[in-house]
């Protein structure tokens, strides 16, 4: 028995130590999108501040919704949530709102980005990071391309890799025939569908995790794919063409907020701080090439940001109706 | 003396039954109780009785989608068998220290995560791949050939993954079967066609059985597979629950195809023992 009680004591040590070897540390919990920022950054916030960054990472909205709302309130301080994402997180009522007095690097942020339609005041989030659907090509095998019509195309025959995104995929279809990217009329969607018939032959894959390899191989010729993928692949590849397409694109903004239990609010504050600093915008658009929302260190004139913004949109949360894409996607496959 | 070792046997299976309990049967409960839900729009669940989402699974396209991960799994099974009980017999002929060897290469793979050896297919599949460039080198193709992000991918994929599952069982049945008895067979004049026909397969017809089973319904949810090596242009019931779960935000959807998913299997160990098989067979290995 001895034994046994030996082994029960070092079982409550163990638990014991685990609940408060943290208490005198200075943390901060965050959780955000997978390579999106260089561990760097994350190291060296921790240098010059003391405070340790307990990182996790997701990998879709819907999954980091889902690690907010089943672990104990105060688990996560800060996370980036979509624009859509933000909308429904304020409001389910798990953000707490932004104090701007807080934060000294508040005015790098470009105008163009703020007062976005999922929360028009900037009260609980910030943009951090700007992605967009592009068409990305190599010029030396495809002709000009500027639209998803032209896509379709005969000799384009399992030339095309698209994003594993039922939203942005039908999304795209749907721009294709002029209408919204969160239209969700039955009868639209069967003329998504019908476009995509038509396309399905020049689809080579769909993909998400990587779709700038395909590119990068030559698997395919076209993609339609993030912007920093897109970025990344013509680095790669000078004869890669990225259009942002004419009938539209989608649009994610990915964002700082503070959740509502979060119990390191000081420290969420100096970790966006930091992140919002020019120098440190700049390593991270250099690794991940996002459009930054930094002014200074941002690669585009207003202009050219200001129609970024007015010719993409942003997908929304469409509620119930996620079904029929749902149905759809599963029919397209 | 008598106490002593019931106590123990109770000590020790404590943590068997505790790890039944809490980690397979308390979440095969929890996602029943959440199929028999409604979804909300933000992804969270009404908790009202609705039979919604089983009558759901009968719309035609998911129809669709079980019928071709049947399909897929019945491939992938048939090419197993055809691959591994050659192999299973050709190893009884070999001297022991080989056919251990043989048989723990192929094992090796388990040492490395599935999902990492199927990005590495890419590498030796793809247009650019290892394979096509090797063919195209020796003059023996002109264009490269379509070996993945199609269904060929997808099968290849599955076959490579899964078959280890049907290799050991059926070498495990195969071993048992009687030397003499084969050596009768080929003495009384049978060919080697007849000799596997009329005695090693209803010999080994539950290892045989028991592999199919632990490859056929891995390869209905195999979802990283068809991502990966079919390009995400085909849907498995496996890609369809894990859909439900993230982006359609549909979790009483998905908890109701992972319980169908379920019985078809119950089903499958029901035709199993039908066919006169053991469970205790079932628990694999050698």
């Amino acid at each position: 028995m001895k034994k046994y009680k030996l082994l029960i004591i070092f079982v409550c040590l163990l638990l014991l130590t685990g609940c408060t070897s943290n208490k005198n540390k200075q943390v901060v919990n965050v959780l955000n999108w997978s390579s999106y920022i260089p561990d760097e950054v994350i190291k060296d916030f921790e240098k010059e501040t003391g405070i340790k960054v307990n990182y996790g990472t997701y990998s879709s909205n819907e999954e980091l919704l889902a690690k907010l709302s089943s672990s104990k309130d105060g688990t996560y301080d800060v996370v980036f949530p979509s624009d859509y994402m933000v909308e429904l997180m304020i409001n389910k009522n798990m953000l707490q709102k932004l104090d701007i007095s807080r934060l000294s690097t508040y005015k790098n942020i470009d105008k163009v980005f703020l007062k976005q339609s999922y929360d028009k005041t900037n009260s609980y989030s910030l943009p951090f990071l700007l992605a967009t659907s592009v068409i990305a090509y190599n010029r030396e095998n495809v002709n000009d391309i500027y639209d998803y019509k032209d896509l379709v195309r005969e000799d384009y025959k399992n030339d095309i890799v698209l994003l594993d995104d039922e939203r942005i995929t039908i999304g795209a279809f749907l721009q294709a025939l002029g209408y919204d990217i969160n239209d969700y009329n039955d009868e639209h969607l069967e003329e998504a569908y019908e476009f995509y018939s038509s396309l399905k032959d020049n689809i080579k894959a769909f993909d998400s995790d990587s779709p700038k390899s395909f590119l990068m191989t030559n698997e395919t010729n076209i993609g339609v794919l993030w912007n920093a993928e897109a970025i990344l692949a013509k680095d790669h590849n000078p004869n890669i063409v990225i259009v942002y397409p004419r009938s539209g694109y989608a649009l994610s903004m990915d964002n700082y907020v503070i959740t509502k239990g979060s119990t390191n609010v000081d420290n969420a504050y100096k970790f966006i701080d930091y992140l919002l600093r020019d120098e440190v915008c700049q390593k991270i658009i250099d690794d991940y090439p996002y459009i930054s929302t930094n002014k200074n260190t941002s690669n585009y004139s207003d202009e050219e940001l200001k129609e970024i913004l007015n010719n993409g949109s942003y997908i929304k949360n469409v509620g119930e109706n996620i079904k029929r894409f749902d149905r759809l996607w599963a029919k397209m496959k | 003396m008598n106490k002593k070792s019931s106590l123990e046997k109770y000590l020790f299976t404590i943590p068997v039954i505790v790890y039944s309990l809490l980690l397979i049967l308390l979440p095969i409960l929890y996602v029943l109780l959440i199929s028999f839900f409604k979804s909300d729009s933000y992804g969270g669940m009404i908790y009202t009785f609705t039979l919604s989402n089983y009558a759901e699974i009968f719309n035609i396209t998911y129809i669709k989608i079980f019928l071709k991960s049947i399909g897929i799994a019945l491939i992938t099974t048939t090419i197993c068998l055809f691959i591994a009980y050659p192999f299973a017999i050709s190893l009884m002929s070999k001297k022991e220290t080989t056919r251990n060897l043989l048989i723990k290469l192929v094992m090796v793979p388990f040492l490395t995560n599935s999902l990492i050896r199927t990005y590495g297919w890419i590498v030796l599949l793809r247009k650019n791949g290892i394979i096509n460039s090797g063919l195209l080198g020796l003059g023996l193709i002109h264009d490269p050939l379509s070996l993945m992000y199609n269904n060929l991918g997808i099968i290849i994929g599955m076959v490579y993954t899964l078959l280890p599952f049907m290799i050991l069982p059926v070498y495990s049945a195969v071993s048992k079967v009687d030397r003499n008895l084969i050596e009768a067979s080929y003495d009384l004049g049978a060919s080697k066609i007849k000799t596997f026909t009329k005695v090693y397969l209803p010999l080994t017809i539950s290892g045989a059985f028991n592999g199919s089973l632990m490859v056929f319904i891995p390869a209905i949810g195999y979802f990283f597979i068809t991502d990966i090596l079919g390009g995400g242009k085909i849907m498995i019931i496996g890609n369809l629950i894990k859909n439900q779960f993230l982006t359609a935000r549909n979790w009483p959807f998905g908890a109701a195809i992972s319980i169908f998913l379920i019985i078809m299997t119950l089903l499958l160990v029901r035709v199993y023992k039908g066919l006169g098989g053991k469970m205790d067979d079932l628990g694999g290995g050698m």
